[in-house]
């Protein structure tokens, strides 16, 4: 596999955590991270129907002196050959264009608030958008690095859980670890759910890579949260059901991303994903 | 957003069976109201702050209130905000240029305040640069909101900036060409309709707001055949002043830039130091109207001696403005500056031609404006149209059009790069449509990759190799490292030659033995141009593309040239 991870590195405790995280992330499915060690507090994004500003906290030019050095250490000490990332072009002096031609981007939560609020559960609005308007899904991290053993889609039967699905799929071919798949039946039958991803072109490679399929009733919430291993890698999509599914995300995500502690993969509505 | 174009604007397309040109009118027409109103803001906002701060100005503290307005500006653009200093007018061209128009919500209003805490406290900038980075970024954004394509967006950037200045200045068609000529850099249809509807909507929401006929009253100019000649001589001494002025801007901006302090410092300094020249010379303060209007009235009282110091303080006063951190636009002191100019060049021509029947001070001022505007930006139809719009002196037409073009001419023949292009130029992101540079940008990488290409391995025995020569028409084999996938080299069929005809070494090689491996290879981030450029340097057709030392595909220059053709065809084309 040559997927790319992009991975703005915090020369912090807490920003090694994400990076381990990255870096696990990259030796388990065969990509390469590209790290790029930001030299202002800002930069943007040019996707195709929008452009955002990434304004990252202070903590992210924390002694820029050492950012690199202890970038190359914590790569080489995965067997990863550095790949640094260095804009080459400029909206204005002080603000890179960063490219988005990535297969994935790895982020803590939020990238604009200090990393003591982080742990709140929250995700920040900067994170929200590259969500919405990214090509690439949006590994988000936990707060601190855990190694994944297995791969958990919860799949609602929407469009975007159709895209995690995949996602999963994808995941679990490039790592080897199984796949499972989580659904809470809001007032439809369990056939409902499994004829959706059944008529699904990727289905035939799916069904065999799938360990469990878990069917939870509507007001087991709680307890299929429990459910979910804690060393797995949770993938979903960012969006719902709802009448207002296309500005705000899903409200499950927003209880799941607040609740559960493990690492997160999502993916938004313009995430374009290729098993290959 | 998605909400916005599933729910309303579909249903809308249908019910009025709206196309996609008169959908752009009524988006160019939205964007031209919003510029407009955002024109006026600005302009009602200054008109009370210099009023405000008017009795203060007698005062000796009042020096500082221009770098307390320039350190509130620095630090409400880069603190809160966070955004880039300057008048943002490279930003929109770029914006344009290479990314279909995208611009940040946030540029819509952080221009405007910004710049109205700099001008408003007497900081030497105008108001004009401002409003059209938040006319383009209105225009970028409901393009957004309808979810329209690139080639859409970047009409209602240009419609945005039409309205934007057809409001500040009540000038449509200045705001028409300015957007055609400075921000687009191209005169298609497709353009100039949506524009023009922008720029009328952004003129009459002004006039309703801010019932001014024309921005500087005068009267009839008695304009003759000697003065279309002076005018020769006014717009070598406007193309000297242009080029002073754009060097002056971009060394204040290198010498801030080498000062370490922070930013917000320096935009005080800037300040500071405006307010002293401005105890001197009170010309330097804020936008400068009065100033004009009294010249171009012929009520200006200045002799030749100090209207060269209030044209040099007033150009040194804006560089320590903008050039330090303050936020504005140089609209406004090119104005004074060029009326400054042309005032200067009447009072010396008088005093050594005294016999020479030239029309008045207030139209070589006139003129003046429109030598200054030309020269810095390079820019001749926005300078004709703009003074014509904001003086109606359409007696002054043939003068107006000589100086305009002669300045233009020469300033380029100084200064290359107009005060907009320069930075973009020197970052080589000076990309005009239709030109090879934007072109070559235009074209993606992965489109020109040819990765159906037959790779081999380097333990491949040379037998294996011809057997699979057989079947095969490439010229070219990629070799790659048996596990890792690595790119090693490359087998070409001319080179192979002597190989191939002798069956005896068939089993005796393997293809790493006889790979070229010092072919060079483009990375997969690599522009276009940089590809060009090695294969050029190498006298090469075709070259493999790595990425991450891992094989993508190769590259040729007669696929280049296909697709090269094609995007030439689409840019260039009339609609």
């Amino acid at each position: 596999m040559d997927y790319k991870v992009l991975h703005i590195f915090r020369n912090t405790p807490f920003g090694r955590e994400t990076l381990l995280q990255s870096l696990y992330f990259c030796n388990t499915i065969q990509a390469s991270p590209v790290v790029y060690i930001p030299k202002s507090d800002k930069f943007l994004f040019y996707f195709s129907n929008d452009v955002i500003q990434v304004d990252l906290d202070s903590s992210y030019l924390t002694d820029p002196d050492t950012a690199e050095a202890r970038t190359r250490n914590l790569l080489s000490d995965h067997g990863i050959r550095e790949i640094f990332l260095t804009p080459k072009n400029y909206t204005a002096s002080s603000l890179p264009d960063l490219p988005t031609h990535f297969d994935f981007f790895c982020c803590p939560r939020s990238v604009s608030d200090l990393s003591s609020r982080i742990g709140l559960g929250h995700i920040g609005p900067k994170v929200r958008r590259i969500i919405k308007h990214a090509t690439f899904p949006v590994l988000l991290t936990s707060t601190v690095f855990k190694p994944w053993k297995s791969i958990a889609v919860l799949f609602g039967g929407s469009d975007n859980a159709v895209n995690a699905l995949k996602m999963g799929l994808k995941l679990s071919l490039a790592s080897g670890f199984p796949l499972d798949v989580y659904t809470l039946m809001e007032g439809r039958d369990q056939d409902v759910y499994k004829a959706k991803a059944q008529n699904q072109p990727f289905w035939e490679m799916a069904e065999p890579r799938i360990r469990n399929w878990h069917f939870w009733e509507k007001n087991q919430f709680d307890q299929m949260l429990y459910d979910i291993p804690h060393d797995a890698m949770l993938v979903m999509g960012a969006y719902g059901h709802g009448p207002l599914k296309d500005i705000l995300f899903g409200s499950k995500l927003e209880k799941i991303q607040s609740t559960l502690g493990n690492i997160m993969m999502v993916t938004g509505p313009q995430s374009t994903i290729r098993l290959r | 957003m998605f909400f916005v174009q599933n729910k309303i604007m579909l249903p809308l397309k249908r019910a009025f069976k709206l196309d996609d040109r008169l959908l752009l009118i009524l988006a160019g027409c939205a964007a031209g109201i919003c510029s407009g109103l955002a024109a006026v803001c600005l302009k009602l906002s200054l008109e009370w702050a210099l009023e405000w701060f008017h009795h203060l100005r007698s005062h000796l503290w009042a020096v500082l209130l221009p770098g307390a307005g320039a350190l509130l500006s620095s630090l409400f653009l880069n603190k809160m905000l966070r955004e880039a200093p300057g008048h943002g007018i490279p930003e929109v061209i770029y914006a344009v240029s290479r990314y279909g128009g995208l611009l940040r919500f946030r540029s819509s209003f952080s221009r405007l305040v910004s710049s109205f805490l700099t001008i408003g406290s007497g900081g030497s900038a105008g108001p004009e640069a401002p409003v059209v980075m938040s006319g383009s970024s209105i225009g970028s954004n409901i393009a957004k909101l309808f979810g329209l394509n690139e080639r859409q967006r970047i009409t209602l950037v240009g419609c945005g900036t039409a309205g934007a200045i057809a409001g500040i200045f009540n000038a449509p068609i200045t705001g028409l060409v300015f957007a055609a000529e400075v921000i687009l850099g191209e005169w298609k249809i497709v353009h100039i309709i949506p524009m023009a509807v922008a720029a009328v909507a952004g003129a009459e929401i002004s006039q309703m707001i801010i019932p001014d006929p024309v921005l500087f009253n005068h009267s009839p100019f008695q304009v003759g055949i000697n003065d279309t000649f002076a005018c020769i001589s006014l717009a070598i001494f406007t193309a000297l002043v242009s080029a002073v002025f754009t060097k002056v801007m971009g060394q204040s901006g290198k010498l801030a830039g080498k000062i370490p302090l922070p930013a917000w410092f320096k935009a005080a300094l800037g300040g500071c130091a405006v307010g002293l020249i401005a105890l001197v010379f009170p010309v330097v303060l804020g936008e400068g109207y009065g100033w004009i209007q009294s010249m171009i009235s012929d009520t200006f009282s200045m002799g030749i001696a100090l209207t060269f110091a209030a044209l040099l303080a007033k150009i040194l006063a804006t560089a320590f403005t903008l050039g330090w951190g303050g936020s504005g636009g140089i609209f406004a002191p090119c104005l004074l500056l060029g009326s400054l100019t042309g005032a200067l060049f009447f009072q010396v021509a008088t005093t050594l031609f005294p016999n020479l029947a030239l029309a008045s001070a207030g139209a070589y001022a006139l003129l003046g404006m429109t030598g200054l505007i030309s020269g810095v930006m390079q820019a001749p139809l926005t300078g004709i149209f703009l003074i014509l719009e904001v003086t109606s002196g359409y007696e002054t037409i043939l003068p107006l059009i000589v100086v305009s073009s002669l300045s233009s001419t020469l300033s380029h023949y100084i200064e290359p790069a107009s005060i907009y292009f320069k930075d973009l130029i020197h970052k080589g992101q000076f990309l005009r449509p239709g030109t090879d540079a934007r072109i070559l940008t235009d074209l993606n990488l992965n489109e020109l990759l040819d990765t159906s290409v037959k790779t081999v391995t380097q333990n491949m025995l040379f037998r294996e190799f011809i057997n699979l020569l057989n079947h095969s028409s490439q010229e070219m084999f990629p070799v790659l490292d048996d596990t890792s996938g690595r790119f090693l080299g490359i087998i070409r069929i001319s080179d192979i030659r002597r190989y191939a005809l002798d069956p005896a070494m068939y089993d005796m090689i393997f293809l790493n033995q006889i790979m070229d491996t010092r072919i060079p290879t483009a990375p997969m981030t690599y522009d276009l141009k940089d590809v060009i450029d090695i294969m050029d340097a190498n006298g090469l057709d075709t070259i493999p593309v790595v990425d991450h030392s891992k094989f993508a595909g190769m590259i040729s220059k007669a696929r280049i040239l296909d697709l090269y053709r094609r995007e030439l065809m689409m840019q260039t084309s009339h609609h």
